[in-house]
């Protein structure tokens, strides 16, 4: 990243440097505790409850006998590994994934372009037209884009009676699509924003070498906005393997989303059964995989020489 | 980057070893009889969850007359739709309610859980059993004769809803028995609708028909569960239904949706097999159907015979975090068996009592305007008497209804039947079990 070059400091008297870091840390452990209390509270103490919880396991005696919970090692990992459909869960979702992430960050890619071309009037207008649908939380999305898929209910009737959006082919697309009207704007927005941080001085000098505007956003403006793009797109893996809220609403339009539709949806029902320890195992291995996703993807990115 | 992966994972770590070393012995076993005596001193506040339409107005008549004990109502979604799972959570937690509505297909599960406090030892409450038709304390008994895991509230009794106008204009007669409801269905489909909407994610419902044919899913002889969901008498049920969504004769959009209310309320579902408070839902799904509907006796499945289903009945159960026992189960005994209360319940929410007194209520002997006039509750009453007996529940629903919700919902979408889906319950049933320690054969 952009290194800034930091101003070289007036040289300091002994005593006063001396007296500085005690007054600094004092005003660092006040500034950073509030975000160092919550981020514990509700971040670093979940997750090791959940490593903990997952590592115990259940005995009884009897039909009704009370639970004892006693460690029990990986145990709730070995189900977890030999849990058919949560990896075919996860699988689900790494193929909406491998479709959605691409369109989705393409067309908020494109979006970014065409409102920082100049091509276009109003472009606030349509900057914040865009970004709009992110401000619908996406459970209301959801019920809205449910109702529009309904084949009764919808008033795109015309197309909903002759294409079941709903069925166990299409609506993993459905969903998706959900998906991609909420967070195109929002991922608009960072690639944009990248994009005003270009200097003019590089469109100058590219002008001046006869590039047209195609050439200079494929050859100048992508490239360098490539660290958003790489950055929405670990976003939108991690959104992608987490996806809740969506399916879980679209049960009561589809039949064919099951209570184990995606990861995340396993868990929630892993823990309704209520197996708070097998729930918690889950959780950590969904945890674990959108981590070593997420790394593989920026790992791989960096190798083939990207900034 | 990796500097910091270091660190992290060395907190984490002694976190963890931390934490592991703080967390609590599991609390010793045996429930022991809870002292079940008035808590002295000043009024008592208890809180209650229930999912039963109008209930507020229910508490409220309470409240007005025992300052003492004041109750404070929390409504949500019906339990399997979530009102469980915040149990559970909570009793996880320790901030569980006082109170709270159970169905009785529940009750086994929080009692595994061990979320339940005993209240049989109550003396209010041994001496309140009598009053109770024997097969509801059954099941809040759980197999324990001095026990109470919580105070019966309503019961479910099947029966057949049909749009009279509709059979009638189309000539067709109401079906006896289940033959004559397929025959029916094919009629149906010819006069443009459907007979009935497949519910594919209630469960309980295939429960309750399964019930009426003679099906029994569990079995507990104190030492081990025993898992049959697919047993002789279901799998016929099963094979029925799926034979009808073979044939397209039956919709099935996703119940208790607005889709769902639609299909009733525009006349393409014409008849449904539900329970007492069923009556409820269509006269609040449907409101342009008013008068038009009627109340038959449930469909047979030999000519003749008299069965009937049930679908869910609740109790009132106390939670083991309960510090007033004996508050909550004097309130849970006037909700569940003071006249006041059950004609309350049964106006703003079609209950049906679990008391034997209850059936006598002057509210249940009159007509009911929605259903043209007709006195409905005496079909009920009927059928409440032809449920079979001895049918009970497991200890781990929620999974054996999520499971077998998914599967029904693949069946009605083209992917497997119904009978594989009860298949596949039945494994992961016993599964659950095992993961839970809990004694399966």
């Amino acid at each position: 990243m952009t290194q800034v070059a930091t101003p070289p400091q007036a040289p300091e008297s002994a005593a006063r440097r001396n007296r500085r870091p005690t007054r600094y840390t004092r005003a660092i452990a006040l500034f950073v505790a509030p975000f160092g209390v919550l981020f514990a509270l509700f971040y670093l103490v979940p997750i090791v409850y959940a490593i903990v919880q997952s590592l115990y396991v259940v005995q009884r005696t009897g039909t009704y006998g009370p639970a004892r919970e006693v460690f029990g090692g990986l145990a709730q990992y070995r189900l977890v590994f030999s849990d058919g459909p949560f990896w075919g869960s996860v699988g689900r979702m790494l193929a909406f994934g491998a479709v959605q992430v691409p369109v989705m960050l393409g067309l908020a890619l494109a979006l970014a372009l065409l409102l920082d071309s100049g091509l276009v009037t109003g472009r606030r207008f349509f900057r914040l037209a865009f970004f709009v649908p992110y401000a619908v939380p996406g459970v209301v999305a959801a019920i809205m884009w449910g109702f529009l898929y309904s084949p009764n209910l919808s008033p795109l009737k015309p197309i909903t009676s002759t294409v079941d959006l709903l069925s166990a082919d299409t609506v993993l697309w459905s969903i998706a699509n959900v998906v991609t009207w909420v967070y195109v704007g929002y991922n608009m927005l960072i690639i944009y924003s990248a994009l005003m941080a270009i200097p003019t001085e590089m469109y100058e000098a590219a002008h001046l070498d006869g590039a047209s505007r195609l050439r200079i956003a494929w050859s100048i403006k992508i490239p360098l906005v490539m660290p958003a793009i790489v950055l929405t797109t670990v976003f939108s893996i991690i959104g992608t393997l987490q996806l809740l809220a969506e399916p879980q609403v679209f049960r009561s339009f589809s039949s064919a989303v099951s209570s184990t539709y995606t990861p995340n949806m396993t868990v929630f029902s892993m823990s309704a059964i209520p197996n708070f320890n097998l729930a918690a195992a889950f959780s950590v291995v969904l945890a674990l995989t959108t981590f070593v996703l997420s790394f593989a993807f920026l790992k791989t990115t960096q190798r083939r020489g990207m900034p | 980057m990796s500097a910091f992966l270091r660190t992290l994972g060395v907190l984490l770590t002694s976190a963890v070893a931390v934490t592991a070393c703080s967390s609590p012995d599991a609390s010793p076993g045996g429930t022991g009889a809870a002292a079940c005596a008035p808590s002295g001193g000043g009024p008592v506040n208890l809180a209650f969850t229930s999912w039963v339409p109008g209930i507020e107005e229910v508490v409220q008549a309470w409240n007005a007359k025992n300052p003492d004990i004041q109750v404070k109502v929390q409504t949500g979604p019906n339990g399997n739709g979530g009102t469980y799972q915040n149990f559970f959570n909570q009793l996880k937690a320790g901030n569980a309610p006082d109170l709270g509505q159970i169905e009785y297909d529940a009750l086994p599960g929080f009692r595994v859980q061990d979320g339940l406090l005993d209240i049989g030892s109550c003396d209010i409450v041994a001496q309140a059993k009598d009053q109770f038709l024997p097969w509801t304390w059954d099941q809040v008994s759980l197999g324990d004769a001095k026990a109470a895991y919580g105070v019966p509230q309503d019961t479910g009794p099947m029966a057949l809803f049909y749009r009279a106008d509709l059979f009638e204009k189309a000539g067709i007669a109401i079906p006896a028995t289940w033959q004559e409801y397929a025959a029916a269905a094919e009629k149906v489909k010819a006069a443009g609708g459907h007979i009935t909407n497949f519910s594919q994610s209630d469960i309980n419902q295939f429960a309750g028909l399964a019930w009426q044919a003679g099906g029994h899913w569990f079995g507990n002889d104190g030492q081990k569960w025993t898992v049959s969901l697919t047993d002789d008498k279901t799998t016929k049920v099963a094979q029925y239904w799926q034979d009808l969504i073979d044939r397209k004769l039956v919709s099935s959009v996703p119940p208790w949706t607005a889709e769902w209310d639609n299909a009733y309320n525009t006349d393409q579902a014409w008849t449904w097999v539900s329970a007492v408070w069923g009556a409820n839902s269509i006269a609040t799904g449907a409101p342009k159907t008013a008068g038009k509907w009627r109340v038959a006796p449930m469909p047979q499945w030999d000519a003749g015979q008299a069965s009937a289903g049930n679908w869910g009945g609740s109790s009132t159960a106390v939670f083991k975090t309960s510090k007033h026992p004996y508050e909550a189960a004097k309130f849970a005994l006037w909700l569940n068996t003071s006249d006041e209360a059950l004609t309350l319940l049964n106006q703003k929410a079609n209950l049906y009592p679990a008391t034997k007194a209850g059936a006598n209520l002057p509210a249940l002997a009159s007509g009911v305007a929605f259903y043209g006039d007709q006195k409905i509750y005496e079909v009920f009453a009927k059928a409440s008497t032809q449920v079979p007996s001895g049918f009970t529940w497991g200890p781990a629903m929620t999974a054996t209804y999520a499971n077998a919700s998914d599967g029904f919902k693949a069946a009605v979408s083209g992917k497997g039947t119904l009978t594989d889906a009860l298949t596949g319950a039945q494994a992961f049933t016993v599964q659950t079990l095992k993961n839970q320690a809990i004694p399966v054969a």
